[in-house]
This record gives C-alpha cells, sequence and structure tokens, in this order.
C-alpha cells in the first residue's frame, strides 16, 4: 500500500465495485426519469416554476448564528446597496414569495449581515430594501431574525405581520405567525428589543430580551388569504362578482407563484371544471403536477384530460398522455390501460423526450396485464434500439435472455 | 383500477382517448442519437429532442461513478444526477472544448458532490443533539464481501476533508490526469497535488489501522472473520 501503484490497484477494484453496484441499475434510471422529466416540464412550461420536485432538492438547510451576521457586517457595506439572497446562491427579488417547505429551514442572507431564518411551512416576502429601512412582510409560519448593527449606522427594519407592524430596536427575535389559522402572532427577543404595534394591540408594546408577546385578533379584523372572498364580500359594492372575480384570479397567481397546493386548492374553490376550461395548457400541467404530488390523482387526471382536449397534438399533449399512463399504472394498477397510454405517447411524440421511458413502461405494463407476447415483442424492439438503455435488463428477463 | 375507478377516469374523458383508437400500433423507429460528441453538443444547443436522453445515456456511469466515489451509498443519487445533466444543459452552449465533455462533466458531479456534503454536514450539525439521527442512512447492508469492502472505503473517505476525499477519488478511482484532477477541483496543479498526497497518507494511515480491510486488499476477494 506504500506504493502508489497499489493505491492504483485498490482504486481499480473499488470502481469495478461500484460500477457493479446492484443499485445502479435503480439510481440510473430513477435518475434518467427525473432528468426527463425536468427536461420535458422546461420545454412545456418554461414561464412556469420548475415544480415540486425540483423545489425539493436544492433548498439547503441552515442556521446562521449571530456572530456570524455580525461578523459579515462590516463597515464598508453600508455604502452598497443591500442585496439579500435566499438559501445559499439564489438572489432574492424584492416582493418574490419566499417559502419554506419539505421541513426545510430557508436561510435569507442580507448584504448588510442581517439573517432571517423561515421555517418550514413559513411565507415571506421582502417588500423594500432602502439603505438603513428593510420592510418585510410574514404571511405565515415561524421567522427568526438576526439584525446586523452595521458599524453603528442606524438601520431600520419593519415587519409587517398580519395586522401588526414589528419594528426592530435589538437584534435577535422570533416571529411566529398563523395567518391561516387563528392570525395569532406571538414574539419572543433573544436579545435587544422590538417595538409590537397594530393589530387588537390598543398601544405599541415593547417586547424586551427574555420577553414573549402572544396576542390574536378576531379572524374579521384582518381576512386571511383564503377567506379572500368572504372578505370581499363584505366590502366590494357587488359581492357576488368581486368574490367571484378574486376566486377567479386567485388560482392563477398561485400557479404563477409555483404555489401548486395552493393553486389546485384555490382553483378548486373556483369551480375546478371551469378552470380546467380556462387554464393554459401551462397551467393545466401545473395543476395536473399539482394532484401528482399532493392528490386527489382524480384533479390531476382531470387536467391532463381537459389539457388533451384542448391542445391536440400538441407536444403537451403527448406528455399528458404519459403522465396519465403513470398515474394508472402507479395509482390504479390498470396496467392495460396504462399500456394504452403509453402507446399514444409514442405515437403522438415518435421522437418526444419521454419516448425511451415510454417505451420501457409500455413493455413493463404489457407485462403486468398479461400480455406476454405482445411484451416480448416491445422487449425485442426495445432491446433493438436500446441495447444498453436503462429497460435492458428488464427486456432480457422478459425474453429469457 | 376498478370499474368504478375506471368509469370516473372515461366520464372526464370526454375526448377520444387511446382505447377507442383501436388498431396496431405502429411503433416508431425513435431518434436513437448517433453522432460524437461534438454532435451531441451541437444537438443539446439545438435542442434536438433526443439529444438530452442520448447525453444523459452516454455519460451517466462515468458521472455516477464520480457522485457514489465521492459520497458513498447516498439516497440522493437519482436526484443528483438530475441535477449534474440539468446543470450541463444550462451551461452548455459556454463549453468550448467541445472534445472534453467528459471532463467537463466532471468538474460539474464534483461541484455537486461536495455541495451535498455540506449538506450532509449541516444536517449533522442540526441534528446535534441528537445522536441517533446524525449517522447516515445504512442503505445497505454488508451482506457481500464487495459491499462490506466498499462500506470500509467509505468510512475510511468520510474521515477526510472534502478536497482531499475529491482528490483521492479523482485520481485512484477515477484515474485520470493529474492536470484533468486539479481542473474538476477547480484548483491549481501544485495545490491539488498537495492535497492528494495529504489524502494519501491519510488513506494508508486508516488503511493500516484496519487490518480485515487490508487483508482484503492484500488477497483479493475474501474477507476473513476476525479470529477470536
Amino acid at each position: 500500500m506504500d506504493r502508489k501503484e497499489d493505491l492504483e490497484a485498490t482504486g481499480d477494484r473499488f470502481r469495478d465495485l461500484i460500477l457493479r453496484d446492484p443499485r445502479a441499475h435503480d439510481e440510473i434510471r430513477r435518475g434518467r426519469a427525473v432528468f426527463l422529466e425536468e427536461v420535458e416540464r422546461r420545454n412545456a412550461s418554461s414561464g412556469l416554476p420548475r415544480g415540486a420536485a425540483r423545489q425539493r432538492r436544492r433548498w439547503l438547510p441552515i442556521v446562521v448564528s449571530a456572530s456570524v451576521a455580525a461578523g459579515v457586517a462590516a463597515f464598508f457595506v453600508v455604502t452598497r446597496p443591500v442585496t439579500f439572497q435566499i438559501g445559499e446562491a439564489r438572489p432574492g427579488q424584492v416582493g418574490s414569495v419566499i417559502e419554506a417547505t419539505d421541513g426545510r429551514t430557508v436561510p435569507v442572507s442580507f448584504s448588510e449581515g442581517s439573517t432571517l431564518s423561515l421555517h418550514d411551512g413559513g411565507r415571506i416576502r421582502v417588500l423594500s430594501l432602502k439603505r438603513g429601512d428593510t420592510r418585510v412582510l410574514v404571511e405565515d409560519g415561524v421567522v427568526d431574525a438576526s439584525i446586523a448593527h452595521r458599524g453603528g449606522a442606524p438601520t431600520r427594519w419593519q415587519f409587517e405581520v398580519g395586522a401588526y407592524h414589528v419594528t426592530v430596536n435589538g437584534t435577535r427575535f422570533r416571529m411566529a405567525f398563523h395567518g391561516a389559522d387563528d392570525r395569532s402572532l406571538r414574539v419572543s427577543t433573544e436579545e435587544g428589543s422590538v417595538t409590537v404595534s397594530g393589530g387588537c394591540l390598543e398601544a405599541a408594546k415593547t417586547v424586551s430580551a427574555g420577553e414573549i408577546l402572544e396576542a390574536s385578533c378576531p379572524a374579521r379584523e384582518v381576512p386571511a388569504p383564503d377567506d379572500v372572498p368572504a372578505a370581499e364580500a363584505a366590502l366590494a359594492p357587488t359581492p357576488d362578482l368581486a368574490a367571484k372575480a378574486m376566486r377567479t384570479e386567485r388560482w392563477r397567481e398561485l400557479l404563477a407563484a409555483g404555489r401548486l397546493l395552493e393553486g389546485l386548492r384555490a382553483a378548486e374553490r373556483a369551480n375546478f371544471d371551469q378552470v380546467c376550461r380556462t387554464a393554459t395548457a401551462k397551467e393545466l400541467l401545473a395543476l395536473a403536477d399539482a394532484g401528482r404530488f399532493f392528490g386527489p390523482s382524480k384533479r390531476a387526471v382531470a387536467a391532463l384530460v381537459a389539457l388533451r382536449a384542448r391542445f391536440p397534438g400538441s407536444a403537451v399533449a403527448g406528455t399528458a398522455a404519459f403522465t396519465l399512463g403513470r398515474i394508472v399504472f402507479e395509482k390504479e394498477h390498470d396496467y392495460s390501460q396504462a399500456a394504452s397510454w403509453f402507446e399514444t405517447y409514442l405515437r403522438e411524440q415518435p421522437s418526444g423526450p419521454l419516448m425511451g421511458d415510454a417505451f420501457g413502461r409500455l413493455m413493463e405494463a404489457r407485462l403486468r396485464a398479461g400480455d406476454t407476447l405482445r411484451a416480448r415483442t416491445t422487449a425485442e424492439q426495445y432491446l433493438g434500439r436500446f441495447p444498453a438503455g436503462p429497460y435492458s435488463a428488464e427486456a432480457r428477463g422478459i425474453l429469457g435472455r | 383500477m376498478g370499474t368504478g375507478a375506471r368509469s370516473k377516469i372515461d366520464k372526464l374523458a370526454k375526448f377520444r382517448g387511446p382505447r377507442s383508437r383501436p388498431g396496431p400500433v405502429h411503433l416508431p423507429t425513435p431518434l436513437t442519437f448517433v453522432g460524437d460528441d461534438a454532435a451531441l453538443v451541437a444537438a443539446l444547443r439545438a435542442g434536438h429532442p433526443g439529444a438530452a436522453a442520448a447525453f444523459y445515456d452516454r455519460y451517466v456511469e462515468h458521472v455516477r461513478l464520480t457522485l457514489r466515489s465521492i459520497l458513498g451509498p447516498d439516497e440522493d443519487i437519482p436526484d443528483l444526477l438530475q441535477e449534474v445533466f440539468i446543470r450541463a444543459l444550462d451551461r452548455v452552449r459556454n463549453l468550448r472544448e467541445v472534445d472534453r465533455l467528459a471532463s467537463w462533466l466532471t468538474t460539474m458531479a464534483v461541484f455537486v458532490a461536495r455541495a451535498q456534503i455540506r449538506i450532509r454536514s449541516r444536517r449533522r450539525w442540526l441534528r446535534f443533539f441528537s445522536p441517533e439521527r446524525t449517522r447516515p442512512p445504512q442503505l445497505e447492508q454488508p451482506s457481500s464481501d464487495a459491499r462490506r469492502a466498499l462500506r470500509e472505503l467509505h468510512a475510511i473517505l468520510d474521515q477526510m476533508p472534502i478536497d482531499e476525499r475529491t482528490a483521492f477519488v479523482l485520481r485512484y478511482l477515477h484515474r485520470i490526469t493529474l492536470l484533468e484532477a486539479a481542473e474538476a477541483c477547480e484548483t491549481s496543479l501544485a495545490t491539488f497535488k498537495r492535497r492528494l498526497a495529504r489524502a494519501e497518507a491519510r488513506f494508508r494511515d486508516a488503511v493500516r489501522a484496519r487490518p480485515e480491510f487490508t487483508q482484503w486488499l492484500d488477497e483479493g476477494t475474501r474477507w476473513t472473520e476476525k479470529k477470536t
């Protein structure tokens, strides 16, 4: 082991072990499926967010300590425009939604040294980033804030939390706001102090280090996003039309913001059938994704069926056929029906990016449906075209090779 | 699928679905991509429909080897494969030396693997007070000598700093040249050599401390049960 030749021989043996790892085939196939699905999604819906699968992958859990934040806040930063980034590298944009999903904590780091940690389920927007004056809207969830003092320069941070205003006097505190439930606010301060005003509070209250403030307003004071129709009905001169208009636009906005689950729920409230008749192809794909990821799958089926009916012959219609095949294969276990959908995809998109997968799944669906003869035919065709493809092992198995 | 569920779908399908179009399926001649790397890159840049799949199929083993050898067993490997190839698609227009496509992909795989290691570290740190959760998930049991050896290898590599681990893997598992490996790590050749030297020393020390592992390396494929 003292010679480089020994190390090289060791490396060669381990390389072979890794390449011959029995899980390699499965990893490669699963990677291929998500990769091609992402390619397809990009081609079909470049204007929409990448979807939950992509979002899941690279949201990074970070806890940034106050000491790090303070260290970053060097004096020269004061003279620069304040910027912020989400996670490790994604530049933040004023007004855009920042969400924490999948059990992750999302850090938001500001160039002047302050940090916010958004806990799972939280949703915020940075509203303003003027020098020395930052405003953040907390729509929901738990936020840990660590505000940096920039070389003694005055720093003003304001948080709009439902009907409340939280003005920062100190450095470290936590806010927990349940906008969708009881609209309660809980502020606990670790260092310094914050001032809370508005909402149901008769007067502004200062929450100093070690103190906790809890406040809750009746729901009528500030309507939750989900209650927007009711709130609009109370305020608008033509309540029915206004509420309907709000519902109509709400799902569209949510889907465009990448909030698939909420978009789906809003679409259901706004009459899902009607939504399927008016949504664009991209929106229908997004609704189908939401149905697949969050259920029920019947929503995904309805969206995909509508997409095929309204955009026949398009690439997205082919994708819809493939996805319908996956749904009935994986959720309904109707392999004959699944085979029909995969055939449809291959007929409509013979050179589509999902062609290889459709071929492999067709083979598998036919086998599971008991159509051994056609499964063998498909397996032979598959091997003829993809002798080393991701389904080649199954194809050989079907053929008994 | 039950009759009820199917009828629900059929009700939704107020169009001519696939079942209403019986008849032989003329499976098309698929677009099997033919061409060298230069043609593949050109096809990727042009948005050729079959290029992405061909790109993946051609290089996935190479990329997986990089990820798997640096990371060891990881349940996220499929997602990481996707990430490497998506990054590559996003940047393929900037690729200048088409004949070095594999090296270029190695650089991206190294980048993604290192990011994954950092994520793991943070997870461990976050779970500091839950010792039972700090252990990486056991994705495989030592059901064979080979897996046992692989597990030992990754235990050794896990003890190395990221830079040294990456250097060792690229040099000895990938067997790429020092220059290529340095480029993949985005560092100078001299720095890479220093990292590699440290990694070699650590590896040798770790192997010496594992007699069974040493025996496996010396004797071939069989573990020898430790005699008590």
